[in-house]
């Protein structure tokens, strides 16, 4: 087992250790995709999907906050959809998340992950190695931008 | 405690016992037709899918062998260094054997990706899936299911060997439980 990165919400460190157990090998934020940019050319916002499964070559987006608070997170996602088509991203809700963790029966973990807000994110400079196949940050040029959600 | 004091639980019935049955009985007839000419081993996954394999079987109506395998759940992992753990083996190789998996749910595929690969590396002559309920709402990796029974929302299910805390097994349906059993919203 490798050193789990420094996770921005204790939802994804579970989400991380659900995919570790069934062997899907992920990477944590690796990849940003610029969505915005202003008139001048220069990345004004930018998104990073919380997890990449490389063998399935899908981005996984966990949002648990209440559904209330999820309409930027949603906009921001619908623009990277229509810039990166070619991108498979699943999102998973807060609602869906909680089925998950009901599915294992783990409510009380639910209870503790779900609907409040996460920790300030850390440094990306920070990232460790993630799980099994885990690759440090792929920030290929042109794609680092100081806006991530 | 009996059946009924189960059924007030039971928020809505998703699936009926006389369309299910029916729906078996349509699964193992494509089966029964696909592997006319190859013998084919059921290899079953405890607890969920008894029911369902006891019954698709009968439905068979070729010589076929079964076998059946359990496996840990996330659920009972200890904190952090948890991977899935056979807990039941198969009781016979399958090598260059026609394996087909018997599901009785598939939603975020997991257990079963890992299922198929352990048994691909058993060298088997093909490998499929059957499963009777497909929810793909919650889908993270992608199962090619070869036989589906139905598609059904993204709603907590149990019944017909799917359960909530190991009860509701015995339900002769497939029934969405009260929200308020689990502490649901």
């Amino acid at each position: 087992m490798t050193t789990s990165p420094r996770f921005a919400h204790a939802s994804e460190a579970e989400l991380a250790r659900i995919l570790d157990y069934y062997k899907v090998a992920w990477q944590y934020e690796p990849h940003v995709f610029p969505i915005r940019w202003n008139p001048d050319g220069v990345v004004v916002e930018s998104f990073a999907p919380d997890f990449y499964l490389p063998e399935l070559e899908m981005y996984v987006e966990l949002t648990t906050l209440k559904q209330s608070l999820v309409r930027k997170k949603n906009r921001k996602l619908r623009h990277l959809r229509e810039l990166y088509p070619m991108l498979r991203i699943k999102l998973f809700y807060a609602r869906d998340f909680r089925a998950l963790l009901l599915k294992y029966g783990r409510l009380d973990a639910a209870a503790s992950l779900i609907g409040i807000d996460g920790q300030p994110p850390p440094r990306r400079s920070g990232l460790e190695e993630g799980g099994p196949g885990a690759a440090k940050p792929d920030l290929s040029p042109g794609v680092v931008a100081p806006a991530i959600d | 405690m009996p059946v009924a004091a189960l059924e007030k639980d039971v928020a809505e019935i998703l699936i009926d016992e006389a369309t299910l049955q029916a729906k078996v009985a349509e699964l193992g007839a494509a089966i029964s037709a696909d592997y006319v000419d190859r013998q084919v081993t059921l290899v079953s996954v405890l607890k969920g899918a008894l029911p369902f394999m006891a019954d698709l079987m009968r439905s068979i109506t070729l010589p076929l062998r079964i076998d059946l395998m359990e496996v840990s759940s996330y659920g009972g992992a200890t904190e952090t260094s948890g991977q899935v753990r056979i807990l039941k083996d198969l009781s016979s190789s399958i090598e260059g054997k026609h394996v087909l998996i018997v599901e009785d749910i598939i939603d975020t595929g997991l257990t079963l990706n890992y299922l198929s690969e352990y048994l691909r590396g058993k060298d088997p002559a093909s490998l499929r899936i059957c499963a009777l309920l497909d929810k793909p709402a919650r889908r993270l990796v992608e199962i090619d299911i070869a036989y589906r029974g139905f598609l059904i929302p993204d709603r907590f299910v149990i019944g017909y060997g799917l359960d909530y805390d190991e009860i509701y097994r015995n339900l002769p349906y497939i029934g969405v439980l009260r929200p308020e059993v689990y502490g649901g919203e």
